[in-house]
């Protein structure tokens, strides 16, 4: 049990309530006069936020899952960290995402285990043109409810793509540095250095900027939308082919930004908090990134810039070593461990590293007041990977955990066995709860009726 | 490994092969001709150097009819139905005899079948497959050994065969899809367009990486993510590059006590300092622009001896003025003095006491002793213009200045933002694109805005325009493949050397039609290889061919090895960066990457090599006494890179080396087959090289594992952070090796005679590289023939770096652009 209790920032984030706007206190007001049966409704108004955690190269699954199923289990190993949330949390076992087995493609497991991992779909293996998966869980959830907040969704990670040659065997990089797809074909790249996380999720303008001058640099801003939406459509009367792919890319990123800045404009204006410095850039330690990129996901969620995101911990197929738990191999190398039991002791560490991660990500969330409850309690946390066991590759009985009530629709504290489910299975369900019945996605069988 | 290629004749005379070599190597193009490619021995008339040939009309013309000619006897498409024919009689046996064991119906290794083919469509369609096929058996490599293997005259029948299939492809120039800058670009493109250097892509989210390269047209996306950047991006350019407020001279301080020199002196409060003997004090100040400059020193003296404390104010060592300090303590002075610099930059602005005096008997206590006591020097400048008008974005984007009475307003600034339209968009902008620009100008006079301020607005818009973001090109208008506009010639070679923008020089000759006249494109080639912006080709090209970018994300374990830190990571890319600059700017031979017997090091790296003699952090060019080094195989960012974190992995080096240096990149391993099993034998088993050739064992492993880690092995002298070794642990290094072709070595330098011997090969490899490189998109089967032109235009011109790029930019797929083919 490692979590650290004495985090600064963390006081700072608890602080903040009194600095933002909360989203749920606009709800309840005037709450002074509101009866128990319009604080109930208002418990239900209270948005819903999805967020997805992903951890790579799979996990050591006899130390990851319970052996008792239902509420009385106990926390294995990695596990153990969380159990301050042990009634905040579902560990759901044998959910799969089979499409990003091979099916003939050969390998390349690891980015496929990414980009299937939100979307159950099968990419098209390619290194160059015609990237192609689906759309991801979270993006169709920012597609429909995207408009009510700043920003549709947050990507952040801690490991950018690659930067040269393919990444892995013979797929696109965008693959396995991607979990987030706004369509078959554009993937959502992740941000991950801090301060430019803040600046998106606060406006790089100063604070006090005039509220005149900044009405009329939307409005410019906003015709030069239209200049260029103008310029892209005579473009597309001459080119063909590929080039008209690219130019609907552009039209339709030019038309998101439109939508962006007239609701900025109807929207109350998110203030940055006062009291939180915002950040310098990217930590070189890999914990002090992990920390500060989940302090900005709560400060998303709980100023209500967003209500969807996904938070990449590492890329796929990530060989990154962890001095700071005295491991110096790689955790891809490691993950291959041939059932060696030096190398299963490290990667169950590593596990329970990423683990310590996510409880002081959920310990924040909790912290938080919202309503008669926490921040936690509206909120769906996903934490697992695409992969299961790393020295096999296999992509069924997945490492899957969900935190969080949706407000008050999820019944935590239990251990629940699937028998070869799709994970989108989950996702559909999710997407339920945050008010985007969707009937299928992916390889997505129905949904998962036992979360309640 | 790749042995010289057969000559492929397919009912040519071999005088019409030659002609067409000839011909395509010196630019002539024929693209609707079907011919054979130029393979192998080439004839002494494809000899002859690209640059030095005669060039006459009446010999093009000739030579055009022959070609043609040729073509004629070659115009219908080889007969499929023959083709076939041939196939089933003569070719499916042989392959049923030799590779369906492994390659049929019921094994697929390496996830290839030969069973498959019914049909002549079929075959038709898998030109990649016959093209893997003909590698591996003209290499020798197929069957493996052990496996019964064909006659010699089966081998060249099925050759033939192979050969006749693979011609059958058409050429094509191929059509790069529209291409969006990249954060480089987008960088590079800013800072020649408005002079500043400030980066602003460096917020933007990293490239989509596709074939090996950030400058995929069809791979880079643009998100809604990036339009936001591009949108914040340009604003925050246009705030920079055009400044609405007249800008004042800039006044710089800094105080006595700050002030640098080894004079006598002393503190005195909080910012002065005295001069208690004669002697100086500098300061260094930004002259930003050249112009007048104020000098002002505030002083006062410790005045004694009957004549005024002396300070003469010099600049960069010229005595300006001496001047006469009355003042004293109670009241300090500035004296201050005007000058006229010519140049900018950092200039030295120095004080010094010329007339110390001290007489310590004197009586009277008051009168013992002079100093210069020196309060600070403060440096205004340039004075009396306004310093917009001096700096570089204001002369890029003003070209010219409305009249002061502001009559010719509307009409500067139409022509502003023409002249600032047609460098963005890399071509004239049209009228109808300047006067829809107008009107945001318009838009924000009418607000009453100034005049810098309307344009800022415009200008924001051309940074966001997808005529600037994108690089456009024109379709063909017929079902043929086009040669490209001078402008957008320009722009391919922009972007291919410099990873920016045309400038002045290259604009105006495709302004003028004149790029392709005469000599001008190697003309400016040359030019542009020896500017300083083709370091883009550095740091974007090498850094992607070699993999030097992935040293960023490399951490050899600090357990491992305590010394390794970030500025040996920095040490060794700037060697490889510097080595490959040097095989740029001295039009070296290519073979220097294989075995250049010298190398680029300062002393740490030095250091770290083992390398004595070597003192100071500048890097300088030093030559190998041992065997050991050679080239950039053995430079420690290329070992570093393919190494695991606490060990070296010869997997990973022969991987490197057949998918950089070879061009012959292996199939990925087959699915669920762990890596090298380290776990249950452990080092029970013995060394690394003992459990990989375990690993080997494995036959599905086997085939490609014989390729890549022989290559490995040979490089095991070295560690995972490339030092030179002897022992691996507690085993003794063994770097030797045996090839699928045979060939033996021991040691690297042995290898690397390997290497070099199969040349071809690897000026095929770097062919490929360079050409996804410049021409922005994968290549397709049609290229084939136009990479082993440029490979042997390398042969045939001293293997020189510039034959490499002229070959490129002489190629028909960048000379063209082929027909659209309507998105799948």
């Amino acid at each position: 049990m490692s979590v650290n209790r004495n985090i600064p920032r963390r006081t700072v984030l608890r602080g903040l309530g009194a600095a933002l706007a909360l989203p749920l206190l606009e709800a309840m007001s005037p709450s002074g006069f509101m009866s128990s049966s319009a604080r109930a409704a208002a418990k239900i108004t209270a948005p819903q936020r999805m967020a997805f955690c992903y951890i790579p190269n799979g996990a050591h699954m006899p130390d990851w899952t319970p052996t008792a199923v239902g509420a009385d289990y106990e926390l294995p190993y990695i596990l153990e960290p969380l159990k301050p949330f042990k009634n905040d949390l579902l560990v759901l076992t044998n959910l799969m995402q089979d499409q990003a087995a091979a099916h003939g493609d050969g390998g390349g497991d690891h980015a496929r285990a990414s980009s299937c991992f939100l979307t159950g779909s099968h990419v098209v293996k390619t290194s160059g043109a015609d990237i192609k998966v689906g759309i991801s869980a979270d993006q169709v959830a920012a597609a429909a409810i995207g408009d009510r907040t700043r920003l549709p969704s947050l990507e952040i990670g801690c490991e950018a793509g690659g930067q040269a040659g393919n990444c892995d065997s013979g797929y696109s990089c965008a693959y396995s540095s991607t979990i987030s797809w706004k369509s078959s074909t554009t993937p959502a790249p992740k941000e991950i250095n801090p301060r430019l996380v803040f600046e998106r999720m606060f406006g790089g303008g100063s604070s006090e900027e005039a509220d005149a001058s900044r009405v009329r640099r939307l409005q410019r801003k906003t015709s030069i939308l239209d200049y260029v939406q103008e310029d892209a459509k005579r473009l597309q009367a001459k080119v063909g082919g590929a080039d008209n792919r690219k130019l609907d890319e552009y039209l339709t990123a030019v038309r998101e930004l439109e939508a962006r800045i007239q609701r900025n404009e109807t929207l109350k204006r998110v203030a940055a908090p006062k009291n939180y410095e915002p950040p310098a850039g990217v930590p070189k330690e890999y914990p002090e990134h992990l920390k500060l990129m989940s302090d900005l996901l709560v400060l998303a969620f709980q100023a209500d810039v967003t209500r969807v995101s996904t938070f990449v911990f590492a890329n796929d197929g990530s060989n990154r070593s962890y001095p700071h738990l005295s491991i110096s191999e790689g955790h891809h190398e490691l993950s291959h461990h041939g059932g060696n039991k030096d190398k299963q002791a490290k990667i169950r560490q590593i596990n329970q590293f990423h683990i310590t991660q996510f409880a002081d990500l959920l310990e924040k969330l909790k912290g938080i007041k919202e309503g008669e409850g926490s921040l936690l309690d509206n909120c769906m946390i996903v934490y697992g990977g695409g992969i299961s066991d790393g020295d096999h590759h296999n992509h069924d009985k997945l490492p899957i955990l969900l935190a969080g009530r949706g407000g008050g629709t999820i019944k935590p504290g239990r251990h629940i066995k699937y028998e070869k489910t799709p994970l989108n299975n989950l996702f559909l369900s999710m997407l339920d709860r945050v008010g985007v019945p969707t009937a299928s996605l992916g390889d997505s069988t129905g949904k998962l009726n036992d979360l309640s | 490994m790749r042995p010289i290629r057969p000559y492929v004749r397919l009912g040519c005379p071999a005088w019409s092969i030659d002609i067409f070599c000839y011909a395509v190597l010196n630019g002539v193009s024929a693209p609707n001709c079907r011919i054979a490619r130029c393979r192998g021995p080439v004839s002494p008339l494809c000899k002859m150097p690209l640059m030095t040939l005669p060039r006459s009309r009446s010999v093009g013309a000739l030579l055009l009819g022959l070609i043609f000619q040729c073509c004629s006897a070659r115009a219908a498409p080889p007969d499929a139905a023959a083709n076939f024919a041939r196939y089933t009689k003569d070719v499916q046996p042989l392959l049923a005899q030799y590779c369906f064991q492994c390659h049929g119906d019921k094994k697929q290794e390496g996830e290839l079948t030969l069973a498959a083919f019914k049909d002549a469509a079929s075959i038709g369609r898998a030109h990649k497959t016959w093209e893997k096929v003909f590698d591996r058996v003209a290499e020798g490599e197929m069957p493996p050994m052990g496996k019964p293997k064909p006659s010699e005259q089966e081998t060249k029948l099925l050759k033939d065969w192979l050969g006749a299939q693979l011609d059958s492809g058409i050429k094509d120039p191929g059509r790069v899809t529209i291409r969006r800058l990249n954060r480089n670009e987008y960088n590079n493109t800013i800072r020649d367009l408005v002079g500043i250097d400030f980066k602003p892509a460096d917020d933007f989210p990293s490239d989509d990486v596709g074939e090996g390269f950030d400058n995929i047209g069809d791979v880079l996306s643009l998100p809604p993510l990036l339009m936001e950047k591009y949108l914040a991006a340009a604003e925050k350019i246009m705030a920079v590059a055009i400044l609405t407020e007249p800008t004042k001279a800039q006044v710089n301080k800094i105080s006595g006590r700050k002030l640098k020199g080894d004079a006598m002196g002393e503190r005195i409060g909080e910012r002065a300092k005295s001069l208690s003997s004669n002697g100086e004090l500098y300061g260094e100040f930004d002259f930003t622009l050249p112009g007048d400059y104020n000098l002002r020193i505030k002083a006062y003296g410790d005045q004694a001896g009957g004549e005024p404390a002396k300070m003469t104010v010099k600049l960069d060592g010229k005595e300006l003025k001496t001047f006469d300090v009355k003042a004293v303590a109670a009241k300090p002075h500035e004296y201050s003095y005007r000058v006229t610099s010519s140049a900018a930059g950092k200039r030295k602005v120095a004080v010094a006491f010329i007339n110390d005096y001290y007489q310590p008997d004197d009586p009277n206590p008051n009168n013992r002793d002079r100093n210069l006591i020196v309060v600070g020097v403060e440096v205004e400048g340039p004075l009396d213009v306004d310093v917009r008008t001096l700096l570089p974005a204001y002369k890029k984007i003003f070209t010219v200045v409305p009249k002061p009475d502001g009559s010719d307003k509307e009409e500067s600034a139409r022509t502003i933002i023409r002249t600032f339209a047609s460098h963005a968009f890399r071509r004239y902008a049209r009228p109808e694109e300047v006067e829809r620009l107008m009107k945001f100008y318009r838009a924000s006079q009418q607000e009453g805005e100034s005049f810098e301020q309307s344009l800022q607005y415009a200008l924001q818009a051309v940074l966001v325009s997808p005529n600037f973001l994108f690089r456009i090109e024109a379709d063909p208008t017929g079902n043929q493949p086009k040669r490209i506009e001078e402008f957008e010639l320009a722009t391919r070679l922009s972007y291919f050397l410099w990873s920016s923008m045309p400038d002045d020089e290259l604009f105006k000759l495709a302004a003028t039609n004149q790029l392709r006249h005469g000599d001008n494109l190697r003309l400016q080639v040359a030019r542009m290889l020896k500017d300083r912006r083709s370091l883009a080709l550095v740091d974007n090209f090498a850094g992607q061919w070699l993999q030097i970018r992935n040293l960023n994300t490399v951490t050899p374990a600090k357990t491992t090895f305590p010394n390794f830190d970030d500025q040996i990571k920095a040490d060794m890319r700037t060697e490889t960066e510097m080595f490959f600059e040097h095989v740029m700017r001295d039009n070296c031979s290519v073979l220097d990457f294989i075995d250049g017997n010298y190398t680029f090091v300062n002393d740490r790296l030095a250091k770290h090599y083992g390398m004595p003699g070597v003192s100071g952090k500048e890097f300088r060019k030093v030559s190998f006494t041992d065997n050991h080094r050679s080239g950039i195989l053995t430079q420690g960012s290329i070992l570093t890179i393919t190494s695991n974190p606490t060990r070296t992995s010869p997997v990973k080096r022969g991987k490197w080396i057949l998918d950089n240096i070879l061009g012959a990149p292996p199939p990925p391993p087959p699915p669920n087959v762990p890596d090298l099993n380290e776990g249950q034998a452990g080092e029970k088993v013995g060394s690394l090289r003992t459990r990989l050739e375990l690993h080997r064992a494995n036959a599905i492993c086997a085939s490609c594992h014989a390729k890549m880690d022989p290559l490995g092995f040979g490089f095991e002298n070295f560690d995972a952070i490339g030092q030179w070794r002897t022992k691996d642990g507690k085993y003794d290094v063994d770097s030797s090796g045996v090839l699928p072709s045979g060939q033996k070595f021991k040691g690297p330098a042995e290898l690397r005679a390997i290497l070099k011997e199969n040349r071809d090969g690897f000026c095929r490899c770097l062919a490929q590289k360079m050409s996804t490189y410049a021409l922005g998109r994968g290549l397709t089967r049609s290229d084939r023939g136009y990479i082993d032109e440029i490979a042997s235009s390398l042969q045939t011109n001293e293997y020189r770096f510039s034959s490499l790029v002229m070959a490129i930019v002489r190629s028909e797929p960048f000379q063209m652009r082929g027909v659209k083919k309507e998105a799948k």
